[in-house]
């Protein structure tokens, strides 16, 4: 009994948030040490701090949504028509009646397309897949159709909303200064570490600091209220749930709408707070990577989060320099190194001779290769999700029942 | 001492069949009382009765002294009545915890659930009643025990005072099932009832303070264990009356048609399911297999088709080693197979029924034609077995979903039985259909038989059982026990032996 509680223990330790910042921190040790012998300084500038954070919402948002759906048991495919319903509707309401209006818009119009799909999938039955797929096409179509209807006449173009007046953003007093000081004196680690958090503290809008306490919101629905529990068990086991008298429909239907207003809400930043127009096309595939974040997340808003700001990162990156990529090469090459001691030390050989190849392929790569053409690094950061979502997969804990159809009365 | 349940003759009726009459029971405060019949007797039919699932046509439930009237499981909840289902209901990626308060959530303004009041209270459960779980393990590490005393302890949570157990053994290895019986002591010494539904005599002898036997839907008898032996027991389960087995010329060939000799079968999990199988069937004799649903049949017959793999032994069918062949070449050799899940694993049932006569002949001639379907050959056949074996449908086109149950089965029947197979391995034949289709499957496989086909009829129908079988293969927790010749068979030699009670 007493060894069984040891390693509970310790699993749970593994799995804390200490563990986590631990090796976050790890992390930027490692990378600030590349950057002092790079010279780059690009990873850890708030440029690129900031530009991760405002990649990483609409991801975020999508995330979420997509976790709300899949927790009830619902898989929520049709994200990315939802964020497309909030990028139009809060640029048209915005451009009508001021931007607050058009969040409020994008709320409404993206409750009311989650809720079409509850309809779709909980009532009906309707595969969830195709459900999802139908208001991506629905959405894209109709947001064309009425572009060209709506935006012409009022100075916008076919394709493209009138500017919509911008929300106030503000930077935190004193916190940014003083991270702005510490980031200008250069010294190692904590200037590196300031720096990035100076970028997470300036010029913030409203609307981040509002969708960013929606994370802890949704951690604390799922494990703390009665809503959350009940949710819980319509997307692990419906029938169990059923039996102890929970409406499971009306679970689903909750969750659901709640899934497609976050999708809008991520769709009405990317017009309002990243830019001031709708532009076609703008979500750019960002419901798909929201997916992706649910099971990078798996399945947890805290995981989630962490992964928008992943893909958020790649995001950001791709607009920056490339002395940035040489340099997370580096870091890359550093962290197998430490990876290849760690198995060896556990004698895990296999394992370790991998972690080893890899760190002398990346030194290789840093010593061989003067500048890296541009098509690796837009590719780069995909690369690396790829890896990490690899070695990521084999421990997930997804729902039990998401994405099956379910029907009341069922064995 | 009180009575804190009884029933007056309750009955419940489905079209066809009638699941319960005159049913009456008197369940005395702070017993065990266990009820025991076979399959299809009638205890689940009452006990959702009871748990108000369904509703009795006519009858009375006294709860406590007074009549009530149960519309749903929350009705029977509020009057204290829990269920614990055989088969469990939580989820693996939630708490102990979670899984217990689900649905009866301790609130705080109504949305925040009180976690730390309900571990409290759990813990008090647990410590009270000896239920050793811990409230913040994760479901998925528990065991099948375990995840019992986690529904006890669900059922215990909504202030339950009557316990309802539905076959709560069936799915526990010994040492969980004397865990589970030290539990239910423990529960009934701190004034808990527990209604408690077997098949097994031994477990009901040694836990119960009453028992109460059901057969063909009604209640029989009401025993105390210390008046009463499994001999007994077993003869009021089964009856008093068997069947008489039909006179028919036996033409036994030395042929022989399927061998099993020291079989084993492990599931995944390495829990076993059979062991030490060993079973001769020759050409043109008819072999019973009796037993309790859920002692290795199905498993058995798995390995028989090809569709698992034995652990050890070697099952032979027609000279073909199962283990290594593939079911179609098994099924091309001469096979038919009844399954007994005619919806699951005989029909197409979104598919017309021609096309349901191709399945599992896909391969051969007529239905196959190089490597097409013959559409044509399939659909005369199917108006073939349509009329042969009555089987009641507006034409062959429409879907299999069409269909009632008992025509569904004819339609199986007729289509494996066609082509004169050597080996008819027929589970449950005759389940769900009424007397006269009932007659015409009897007479088929009787008809197969004297053609020199041998029959491994798996069967829970005694009547069918004694009225077919040459010999009677009995099987009890995953071998077969005894070898019973249905002529000089008396019920309770049959009874014990299905029970475990006694192994020739």
């Amino acid at each position: 009994m007493s060894t069984e509680t040891k390693t509970a223990k310790a699993k749970s330790f593994f799995k804390s948030p200490a563990r986590i910042t631990l090796l976050i921190a790890g992390l930027f040790l490692i990378i600030s040490l590349v950057e002092s012998i790079t010279g780059s300084v690009d990873i850890s500038s708030p440029g690129t701090s900031g530009a991760t954070l405002r990649f990483a919402i609409p991801l975020l948002m999508a995330g979420l949504g997509g976790l709300w759906a899949e927790r009830a048991g619902v898989i929520n495919i049709g994200l990315e028509g939802m964020m497309i319903v909030g990028t139009w509707t809060a640029a048209w309401f915005g451009y009508l009646h001021g931007p607050y209006v058009g969040i409020l818009a994008a709320a409404v119009f993206g409750l009311a397309s989650g809720f079409f799909h509850a309809i779709l999938t909980v009532k009906i039955g309707i595969d969830q897949a195709v459900s999802g797929l139908a208001i991506n096409l629905i959405a894209a179509g109709a947001a064309r159709y009425l572009s060209g209807i709506y935006f012409p006449p009022v100075g916008g173009d076919r394709t493209v909303s009138p500017p919509v007046e911008t929300l106030p953003s503000f930077t935190i007093p004193f916190v940014a200064d003083f991270f702005k000081s510490i980031d200008e004196k250069n010294i190692f680690f904590l200037s590196n570490i300031s720096g990035l958090l100076y970028g997470i503290t300036r010029d913030l809008s409203v609307v981040t600091v509002a969708l960013l306490l929606l994370v802890p919101l949704t951690s604390w629905i799922l494990w703390r209220s009665k809503f959350g529990l009940r949710m819980r068990f319509s997307g692990e086991n419906p029938m169990a749930a059923e039996s102890l008298g929970i409406n499971v429909y009306r679970t689903r239907y909750i969750a659901i709408s709640v899934s497609g207003m976050l999708a809008s809400l991520g769709g009405a930043y990317l017009a309002l707070v990243a830019s001031s127009v709708y532009r076609e096309g703008q979500t750019a595939g960002r419901g798909f990577i929201g997916l992706a974040t649910v099971i990078f997340g798996n399945w947890r808003p805290s995981g989630v989060f962490a992964g928008s700001l992943l893909f958020g990162f790649t995001d950001a990156l791709r607009v920056r320099q490339a002395e940035s990529v040489m340099s997370l090469i580096l870091a890359a090459g550093i962290v197998a190194l430490l990876l290849a001691i760690y198995y060896s030390v556990s004698r895990s050989w296999k394992p370790a001779g991998a972690y080893f190849g890899i760190a002398l392929f990346a030194l290789w790569v840093n010593q061989k290769v003067d500048t890296i053409p541009q098509e690796f690094v837009t590719v780069f950061p995909n690369f690396a999700t790829l890896i990490v979502l690899t070695f990521l997969a084999q421990r997930l804990t997804p729902p039990a029942m998401a994405g099956m159809p379910y029907r009341r009365g069922a064995e | 001492m009180s009575n804190v349940l009884e029933v007056i003759g309750i009955e419940k009726k489905y079209p066809g069949v009638i699941a319960n009459r005159d049913v009456s029971l008197q369940v005395r405060e702070g017993s065990i009382h266990a009820i025991i019949g076979e399959n299809g007797a009638g205890k689940s039919t009452l006990m959702k009765s009871l748990y108000g699932l369904i509703r009795p046509d006519a009858g009375q439930i006294k709860v406590f002294g007074s009549e009530v009237n149960l519309k749903s499981p929350q009705d029977a909840i509020e009057l204290g009545i829990g269920m614990v289902h055989q088969h469990f209901k939580l989820a693996d990626n939630a708490t102990v915890l979670e899984n217990v308060i689900l649905g009866s959530e301790p609130t705080r303004f109504g949305f925040v659930v009180k976690y730390d009041q309900a571990r409290k209270k759990l813990l008090e459960i647990t410590k009270n009643y000896g239920l050793d779980i811990d409230p913040d393990e994760s479901l998925s590490n528990l065991g099948v025990g375990e995840r019992q005393r986690v529904e006890i302890a669900k059922v215990l949570f909504r202030g339950a005072k009557i316990l309802i157990l539905d076959e709560p053994t069936a799915v526990l290895v010994p040492q969980e099932v004397d865990e589970l019986f030290a539990n239910l002591r423990e529960l009934v010494k701190n004034g808990l009832t527990v209604l408690f539904i077997s098949h097994k005599l031994d477990e009901v002898l040694s836990i119960a303070d009453d028992i109460t036997i059901m057969r063909q839907g009604t209640t029989v008898a009401t025993r105390k264990p210390k008046e009463t032996n499994k001999k007994e027991l077993a003869e009021l389960m089964v009856g008093g009356e068997l069947p008489k087995p039909k006179a028919g010329e036996l033409k036994v060939s030395s042929e022989s048609i399927l061998s099993i000799k020291s079989a084993a079968y492990s599931r995944a999990d390495g829990r076993e399911i059979l062991h030490d199988v060993n079973l001769e069937l020759h050409g043109g004799e008819i072999v019973g297999l009796a037993g309790v649903e859920g002692n290795g049949q199905s498993e058995l017959i798995e390995l028989i088709m090809g569709l698992a793999q034995p652990s050890a032994g070697s099952v032979q069918v027609l000279g073909l080693d199962a283990a290594t062949t593939l079911t179609r070449e098994i099924r091309n050799a001469g096979v038919a197979y009844i399954p007994q899940d005619r919806q699951r694993d005989g029909l197409l049932m979104s598919a017309p029924l021609w096309e349901n006569r191709i399945l599992g002949h896909q391969f051969a001639d007529p239905m196959a034609k190089g490597v097409w379907v013959n559409k044509g050959a399939a659909i005369e056949d199917s108006k073939r077995v349509v009329d042969e074996f009555d089987v009641r449908t507006p034409g062959i086109n429409v879907l299999a979903s069409a269909l009632s149950g008992g025509n569904q089965q004819k339609f199986i029947v007729g289509r494996e039985l066609t082509g004169d197979p050597k080996l008819i391995v027929a589970a449950q034949p005759t389940r769900g259909v009424d007397v006269g289709a009932q007659a015409i499957i009897w007479d088929h496989l009787m008809q197969a038989r004297s053609k020199g086909a041998g029959i491994l009829l798996v069967t829970a129908d005694l009547e069918e059982l004694f009225s077919l079988s040459d010999r009677i293969a009995v099987i009890y927790s995953g071998t077969i026990v005894s070898i019973l010749n249905p002529a000089k068979t008396t019920p309770e030699d049959l009874g014990l032996a299905m029970t475990g009670a006694k192994s020739a």
